[in-house]
């Protein structure tokens, strides 16, 4: 962290001496010392606030009972929570509180774990003096899935508070004075907020409750699993809370996993996906062209006897797998196992091809890392932090409370590169909180890099060091720069040089520097050029090798990371290494007493090619959706549909189950053991906490049981078991402590891409792109002579770009399945810019048509000010038309299948 | 001498004997049966009596129940099972939306009738509940209510009217007592 420091102060409290770092506060130095001062609106992830008065304790040498959870540590204090006087203090207290309070425990979802009733049994008489008429609250709809009884509420201002602090969403606020204030959401209908369910969590009565829950438990029925959240990277830690085999809830305690407690929509409101009735509950088999229920035994010999015929026939290349990095790690090494070995392809890829795999590459390239070299806390202890194409509160929710906590508590100067546009909302925008924010189309995120990098050279920042260890590297970079001038730079970013240079001195200036790139740039054209860009400018400004500084490349799938580290993509073996890796080969063949497969590994577009030209003729997919997930320009379904055998490993009958042969039913991630990996490269252990739905199986279970049938046994008693060969394989696997093991960048690896490395693409790298199309950048104009043109051009609509990216209320297709989020957010819709709207005269709601070459698609539109002018972005989890509009191109380095953005005109219906 | 005569006399005349079975000729001789001639004929029960178990309702009709397991987690033989749930167009008001108790189990310890918030739970002073059919014991609410119904015909008034001072069970809101000025 930013400000520790390591003096101490010696006190003594309850007559027990004790030493503490100064700044303490009392309170906190008597929790570490075992002793609990009651307590309503503490919170240690809050400001002190000392409105409950449940606090206070007695202080030598000072005149009356003091707040301990604002009153810092000092030089020889001594502290007496435990006296006569303290006691009275906390009976008055909480008979005050308790005057108000409806004492409705037993219908209350909080009785038997709430703080009241807890110190009401602790430090009060039973019998109350105040025989008055308590306050009522009239009740008001508060919203689908956060309840409020304000009658129970102890206004301690935890919710509000930690909606401001924490989120910056400030969603709540108190009205009302004494004891009438009540908490309230701004607006006059229900509450829109990010429902991240803090507030639910850090109510300590049960004044604000989830709704989808309600009244369905006790707390004392409810069995525990700790496990990890699976809709996106971040990796949150999360306790599942079941009743019988029904999910009932699931929070996160303060300080557990790398999330701190927090969570967001989809980790608190989005666990009902893995119990939806859509669930398939037994094989499914084709007969006469209709998938109908199977046995395990009939399914699974079918497959097996289906594959020797083929791989007699067609030889193991004519196979290939695909897994979601949704899987395990344990479900991703048994995947890529049992393709390699039984069926002997190495053409197997995964998820993590969509975007992640260009982040990763790029560090194996300029560093020699697969992972982070920072990890969580290095972004909050960092003093300037550099967001490229990451709209981070949305995407990675938990990775941007990280990112706010650094700027908003620790003051980090926040640089960001993105399409959104500052603007207050009903969730939280990082750009609000940037110092230096360039609003720039999506496709033109690399060009304010390539001017942060010109500034860096032409500023003369570069690092000493590094002009004199690679002067060509830096005459290299700073030549085709200068091929650029200032006015074009700035012509396609809309920022004036100016700018730049002061956000490059930022970044130059600070000592720890953490840049993070998300899917906006993985997933877009040039994503591989543009990671590799952002490693130039840690060089360049001599950060690379500086602790605390790094790339974060942001995955958008749980475990994206572990997929690269398991092996389960076209290029890597386990480790990960290169799949050409002779000594990585020998070791895993050694390991695994069989020689490995030679040919070289195809990745997702090829396979897919592959299969429309009818090379490839059965394919394995574990969780995979490629119809579901790629525009219809990529032709999967055509691909598919030519297979001899598709086997579909599924929670449910996705658009590419649907062709399949056999449908295996899978168990989510509620169901099993294992591990997962988050995007810092944290491995994280998942617990089940029910029992499987129906007759599903773990994925790697299904897998076991093939290669029994196939005659080449790869079995394991449990999960552990494959987590104890995967740890035989890469020494130290899954150390499952309190935070990661940071790499450090390989400096020989470093030395080789100074040296010549980084020469074969840096003419293409450091290219603008995106120029010449449409021109976001030039400032709109609301003159009237623009809106007589505007006009013009609304006969024949308004040419946008189209975005179609991940919101803050869902993650893939899966959790479109989870009732709570369906609440929130229940169909896609067009977010426009308000301005673009007006010019086609549409409001919110109302219907427009989409049009391009490719197709059309009508949707309504939700006016959003962040979304900038001549943009528009749908939600990809309900992208079944818009998908039609997409086009597809693929990355020639790394193969990423870049298809969320298209042109297209907007009319009115 | 005369211990050793009276042992004598008491043992030529089976006098311990007689002792024995004195009640046994005093009811020989006054023939008046304690044996009751069950169904025809039963017994008073003590006021304390504890029977089957019953939901009660308020008077005017309805149920007091509002559904916090709180007799289930008092139940020492795991009789009880209930499914709370939102009360159906009054937010944020509990019920059981289901009740079950396997009476086969019961010991009739009355912990859940003491452990019961609003006094929903009453024991009957019925017992003729031998069945065929084992599974005929486990009543559901309609049962359990129907019991009370029959065994407790006179009725509390809702919480809400009888104390003033409470905004209790989150209901005061819709029957909320004028304020004293």
């Amino acid at each position: 962290m930013a400000t520790t420091t390591t003096e101490t102060v010696r006190l003594t409290i309850d007559g027990v001496p004790v030493t503490v770092p100064k700044g303490t506060l009392v309170i906190e130095a008597a929790r570490q010392m075992g002793v609990m001062i009651p307590h309503f609106c503490y919170h240690p992830k809050l400001k002190p606030d000392a409105n409950c008065r449940m606090c206070l304790v007695e202080i030598e040498r000072m005149p009356k009972l003091q707040t301990s959870c604002s009153t810092p540590v000092a030089e020889g204090m001594v502290v007496h929570t435990a006296t006569t006087v303290v006691n009275e203090a906390h009976k008055s207290v909480l008979e005050f509180i308790l005057a108000n309070h409806p004492l409705d425990c037993p219908v209350c979802d909080q009785g038997g774990r709430c703080d009241l009733q807890d110190f009401s049994h602790e430090y009060t008489p039973t019998t109350s003096r105040f025989l008055e008429v308590k306050r009522v609250f009239p009740k008001e709809y508060f919203s689908a899935l956060i309840e409020t009884q304000m009658n129970r509420c102890v206004q301690c201002l935890r919710c509000v508070r930690y909606c401001d602090e924490v989120m910056d969403v400030k969603a709540l606020a108190p009205s009302g004075r004494g004891t009438m204030t009540e908490i309230k959401h701004f607006t006059t209908h229900q509450l829109d907020c990010e429902f991240c369910g803090g507030c639910v969590q850090i109510c300590p009565v049960g004044a604000i409750t989830s709704r989808l829950d309600l009244y369905e438990f006790r707390p004392w029925m409810l069995k525990r699993a700790d496990t990890v959240c699976t809709y996106c990277g971040d990796g949150c830690h999360i306790t599942i809370q079941t009743k019988g085999n029904d999910l009932i809830e699931v929070n996160s305690a303060h300080g557990a996993g790398r999330n701190n407690g927090d969570l967001c929509a989809r980790g608190f409101f989005g666990y009902h996906a893995t119990t939806h009735p859509d669930r398939l509950q037994s094989p499914l088999l084709r007969r006469n062209g209709e998938l109908v229920p199977a046995t395990w035994e009939e399914a699974l010999e079918f497959v097996a006897e289906t594959c020797i015929a083929l791989k007699l026939k067609h030889g193991p290349d004519a196979f290939a797998g695909l897994i979601a990095s949704r899987c395990t790690n344990e479900d991703l090494y048994v995947f890529q196992k049992f393709m390699r070995l039984v069926i002997g392809t190495n053409r197997i890829d995964g998820s993590a091809r969509y975007g992640h795999i260009n982040g990763v590459r790029a560090l194996r390239r300029v560093q020699g890392t697969h992972r982070w070299t920072v990890a969580f806390e290095d972004i909050v202890g960092a003093e300037v932090l550099l967001l490229v194409g990451t709209n981070i509160t949305e995407t990675n929710p938990i990775t941007g409370l990280k990112v706010k906590e650094a700027v908003k508590k620790y003051n980090a100067t926040l640089l960001t590169i993105e399409a959104l546009v500052p603007a207050i909302g009903t969730i939280s925008n990082i750009a609000n909180l940037s110092a230096h924010h360039f609003s720039v189309h999506p496709e033109r995120f690399g060009n304010v890099v390539l001017g942060l990098i010109k500034a860096v050279v032409e500023g003369g920042l570069v690092a000493q060091t590094l002009t004199q260890r690679a002067p060509a590297y830096v005459e290299a970079i700073s030549q085709t720069l200068r091929a650029i001038p200032w006015e074009t730079l700035e012509s396609v970013t809309g920022a004036t040089s100016q700018a730049l240079m002061e956000a490059a001195r930022a970044f130059v200036a600070a000592r720890r520097a953490v840049v993070l790139v998300g899917q906006g740039v993985l997933r877009t054209p040039g994503g591989f050029g543009v990671a590799t860009n952002l490693l130039d400018l840690l060089l360049l400004t001599g950060k690379h090798d500086r602790p605390g500084c790094g790339l974060a490349p942001l995955a958008e799938e749980n475990n994206d990371q572990g997929a690269v580290e398991m092996g389960a993509l076209a290029e890597f073996l386990p480790g990960p290494s290169d799949l050409d890796d002779r000594a990585a080969r020998e070791r895993l063949a050694g390991l695994w007493k069989e020689e490995l497969p030679q040919r070289p590994g195809a990745t997702l577009m090829q396979i897919l090619g592959d299969a429309r030209a009818g090379n490839v003729k059965a394919l394995f997919v574990v969780g995979e959706n490629p119809i579901g997930s790629l525009p219809r320009a990529a032709q999967a379904k055509e691909a598919l549909e030519r297979l001899e055998l598709l086997v579909c490993q599924e929670l449910f009958l996705t658009d590419t189950a649907r062709l399949a042969h056999v449908v295996l039913p899978a168990c989510s991630y509620a169901e099993k053991d294992g591990t997962f990996t988050n995007t810092e490269g944290h491995v994280q252990a998942v617990r089940h906490a029910i029992d499987p739905i129906g007759e599903s199986r773990p994925d790697w279970e299904i897998l076991s049981a093939l290669s029994v049938l196939m005659g080449y046994p790869i079995e394991y008693g449990d999960a552990k078991e494959i987590l104890k060969e995967i740890r035989n394989l890469i020494p130290g696997y899954g150390l499952l402590g309190p935070a990661p093991a940071t790499p450090r960048s390989d400096e020989a690896v470093v030395e080789r891409y100074l040296r010549e490395g980084y020469a074969e693409d840096v003419g293409a790298r450091y290219q603008l792109t995106g120029a010449g199309s449409f021109d976001m950048a030039q400032p709109a104009t609301s003159s009237a002579e623009s809106d007589r043109r505007d006009a013009g051009k609304v006969k024949d609509g308004l040419q946008l770009t189209l975005v179609v990216g991940q919101t803050l209320f869902h993650s893939g297709k899966l959790s479109t399945r989870a009732k709570g989020l369906m609440e929130v957010q229940n169909a896609g819709s067009l977010g426009l810019n308000p301005s673009d709207a007006d010019r086609i005269g549409v409001t919110d709601g109302d219907r427009v048509r989409l049009v391009n070459q490719a197709g059309e698609m009508t949707t309504s539109v939700r006016r959003l000010d962040r979304v900038p002018e001549g943009m528009a972005v749908f939600p990809e989890h309900f992208d079944e038309e818009a998908r039609r509009l997409l086009t597809v191109s693929v990355d020639p380095v790394t193969q990423v299948p870049y298809c969320k953005s298209a042109k297209v005109r907007i009319e009115r219906l | 001498m005369a211990m050793k005569f009276k042992a004598w006399l008491k043992t030529i005349t089976f006098y311990e004997i007689l002792v024995g079975m004195k009640a046994t000729l005093k009811h020989l001789l006054h023939y008046r049966p304690i044996t009751l001639q069950y169904p025809h004929e039963k017994r008073t029960l003590p006021d304390s009596y504890r029977g089957m178990l019953a939901l009660l309702r308020y008077d005017d009709g309805t149920e007091k129940c509002v559904g916090c397991d709180l007799c289930e987690a008092a139940c020492p033989s795991r009789v009880i099972r209930v499914i709370s749930s939102e009360v159906p167009g009054e937010p944020t008001k509990r019920y059981a939306k289901e009740y079950y108790m396997d009476m086969t189990r019961c010991l009739f310890c009355g912990l859940c009738v003491d452990a019961c918030p609003v006094d929903a739970l009453g024991m009957t002073r019925e017992y003729e509940w031998a069945v065929y059919d084992k599974r005929q014991l486990l009543l559901s609410k309609p049962q359990l209510l129907a019991i009370g119904d029959r065994s407790f015909p006179v009725r509390e008034k809702r919480l809400e009217l009888q104390h003033p001072n409470v905004a209790f069970f989150n209901v005061a809101f819709k029957f909320m007592p004028p304020k004293e000025s």
